[in-house]
């Protein structure tokens, strides 16, 4: 099966092909033979050429994984070839979106700007209060808000939509 | 004569680790541990450990572990002899402390008025002075005018502080260099005490540069008993909130042990106390010390006075407040080897120590030689967004400082914690600073590190392939489980592993 996986700026094409009891990955031109053990649901043992690797491999939403080592973590964005090509064809590049999550479970104190209304780079949109620490979601660039889906005084989970901008 | 009551069952009026503790202590001595436990805790460690718990309100603290004389009626109700409060909620209160007299529950701490002559700021530092304890050099008395605050800062000499009377966390406090910023500095540190604390009454004295935070543990007994048990250095502070500490002090010797410890008792016994309590000093380059606070409780830091003790601090609250005399090891202890504690919160020092609660989907701690946890979660639970995000404490035990510093580093390799952020990044990170290393301490080092960006957090090699295969393998997986696809089995193992081996031996497997 082939990939593609990003992690911040770094993209790569990655095969990952059986190889008896375990996997043959290739990223890019390197080629690795993994010995992978499921420890839990998320949490993996890696032998890659006797070099041992625990890891815990969260689900982040769509083809979205938090990996977690022991000298740190990274989100990687995993897609399939033929869903990436289609999302270049769309020009999904071009128009520029960001859809903006909570990234932990909090209370919403404030809502700071209004649907259809249009905001800075860096704006804050949404404070969020969790562990008596209060919390201002910006925007990451200038543009219009399509979309604010909470309101004053909800409850959120990690992962629920605070707004979209456009 | 002292009244001798055995316990037979303790309500713990607290969540999270200290709790935990708490029941520890009394299931050592054979009490029965009740807990009171919010919405957001039914399913917390100190409730599956305790012998009994009870809900006590919705997860908001005011609305839940602050409702005193609703933890005071569901003590009376289960027939609890005495309420331990553990340290923050109710820990500091003295009407809470009232409360308990009043109802013939045993408090399990000092003296209720111990409580009350220690929470005024201004009137503690009445009481030390009178009991020869020193105090920053400067006034007690609220400053009226700009003219008596020029007058007092002259006295002083510059560079000089102005405090709020009623303060704490730094509000309404200013730093002043020369006579011409007193003016301004005094209107504006008026204003934003007013602002904060409802009293705009501010005091000077004198500005220590870079001082160290250091306290001293004392434990007394209602026998008249009163004694030190040696320092604890808590100068790493992150916005005036501990994040290491260690016993000893690297900076203090055994005849300033001594002369502190002194000090301290003659704090204690100036305001008439109990069982276990720290006097808080700063501690000035020229070896000067001066009286900050004493809390009147169990402090989250206890651990690393007990492991250089041997002594077990909150059994010996639970046998003072049975009307025991404090156990002989208690007397004339001195430290032995050094012991260190990190606090893990689940903060993310990633995004400027945001707040991180979450399901912990991983967790194992580090164990072996000289290693102790003080944990208040377990994998698989929710830490909650409605309290402080201390999850546990690490602390670690050696011969000496350079030893504990090498198992620090070894515990917090085998540490895992997955799920939520958590502080442990941060400590390798001040493993690998020659300050931290070498002693060299202060209380505003820590947020000065931070700001200048000198601690680098440890973080993945860029370019590093493993987390794009782990990634990967994980996507692989579940594109097959949604596709129904088997599994394939199989055992050729031995082929490619080998091979596996022979890569190893020509090095790094990782570009």
């Amino acid at each position: 099966m082939e990939l593609i996986v990003t992690v911040g700026e770094r993209q790569e094409r990655v095969r990952v092909e059986r190889d008896g009891a375990g996997w043959t990955v290739r990223v890019g031109a390197a080629a690795y033979r993994v010995d992978q053990q499921a420890l839990g649901p998320h949490h993996r043992s890696l032998l890659v050429a006797g070099e041992q690797h625990e890891v815990v491999v969260l689900p982040r939403g769509e083809g979205r994984y938090w990996v977690s080592s022991r000298r740190g973590g990274a989100l990687v964005a995993v897609t399939d070839v033929l869903s990436h090509l289609a999302a270049v064809a769309a020009g999904g590049a071009a128009r520029r979106s960001q859809r903006v999550t909570a990234y932990m479970p909090g209370r919403v104190v404030a809502v700071l700007a209004a649907e259809g209304e249009e905001v800075a780079a860096g704006q804050g949109i949404v404070v969020l209060e969790a562990m008596k620490m209060e919390n201002e979601i910006r925007t990451e660039h200038a543009g219009v808000l399509r979309k604010i889906a909470v309101t004053e005084g909800q409850a959120v989970e990690g992962g629920d939509l605070l707004f979209e901008l456009e | 004569m002292v009244e001798r009551r055995s316990l037979h069952k303790v309500l713990v009026a607290n969540r999270g680790e200290i709790a935990v503790r708490v029941l520890r202590a009394l299931r050592d001595l054979g009490i029965r541990g009740a807990v009171v436990y919010s919405d957001a805790d039914r399913r917390s460690l100190p409730v599956l450990l305790a012998d009994e718990a009870y809900r006590i309100g919705p997860p908001p603290s005011r609305d839940s572990y602050l409702r005193g004389e609703a933890i005071v009626a569901v003590a009376r109700e289960i027939g609890a002899d005495a309420i331990h409060p553990g340290y923050g909620f109710l820990a500091e209160n003295a009407t809470f402390a009232a409360a308990c007299r009043d109802a013939g529950i045993e408090l399990i701490g000092p003296p209720v008025e111990a409580i009350a002559a220690m929470g005024s700021k201004i009137e503690s530092r009445r009481l030390m002075r009178a009991a020869g304890v020193p105090v920053v050099p400067g006034g007690c008395d609220p400053l009226a005018t700009i003219e008596a605050a020029q007058a007092a800062a002259a006295e002083l000499g510059y560079p000089v502080m102005l405090k709020a009377a009623a303060g704490g966390g730094g509000k309404g406090m200013r730093l002043v260099a020369t006579r011409e910023e007193l003016a301004s500095a005094f209107r504006a540190a008026r204003s934003e005490a007013a602002a904060s604390f409802g009293d705009d009454a501010v005091y000077l004295e004198t500005f220590l540069s870079r001082p160290r935070h250091v306290e001293i543990q004392v434990m007394g007994d209602r026998h008249g008993h009163l004694v030190s048990l040696g320092e604890r250095e808590c100068s790493l502070q992150r916005r005036h909130q501990k994040v290491v500490e260690e016993a000893p002090s690297p900076a203090v010797t055994p005849e300033l042990r001594r002369r502190m410890g002194e000090a301290a008792v003659a704090a204690a016994r100036a305001v008439g106390y109990y069982s276990a309590g720290t006097v808080e000093f700063l501690l000035a380059a020229d070896g000067a010390f001066y009286f900050l606070e004493m809390n009147t409780r169990l402090q989250v830091e206890h651990p690393v006075t007990e492991m250089v003790t041997g002594l077990d601090l909150v059994r010996a609250q639970l046998l003072v407040a049975q009307g025991e005399p404090l156990p002989e090891a208690f007397t004339g202890a001195v430290p032995r080897g050094h012991a260190i504690e990190v606090r893990l919160y689940a903060e993310d020092p990633y995004r400027g120590f945001a707040p991180s609660p979450g399901r912990i989907e991983l967790l194992r701690w580090p164990e072996g030689p000289g290693v102790r946890n003080d944990c208040g979660v377990y994998e698989g639970v929710e830490v909650p967004v409605d309290y402080d995000p201390l999850l546990g404490k690490l602390i670690v035990w050696g011969e000496d400082r350079g030893r504990a510093l090498a198992r620090l580093g070894r515990a917090l390799e085998e540490l895992r914690i997955e799920g939520i952020r958590t502080t442990a990044p941060l400590f390798q990170a001040l493993l690998a600073d020659a300050d931290f290393r070498a002693g060299q301490l202060d209380i505003d080092m820590l947020d000065r590190k931070l700001a200048a960006g000198e601690l680098a957090l440890p973080a993945p090699p860029p370019g590093r392939d493993l987390p794009l295969v782990a990634a990967a393998l994980a996507h692989f997986e579940r594109c097959q489980r949604v596709a129904g696809a088997p599994g394939e089995g199989g055992g050729r193992r031995s082929r490619w592993s080998e091979s596996g081996r022979q890569d190893a031996l020509r090095g790094g497997v990782w570009s």
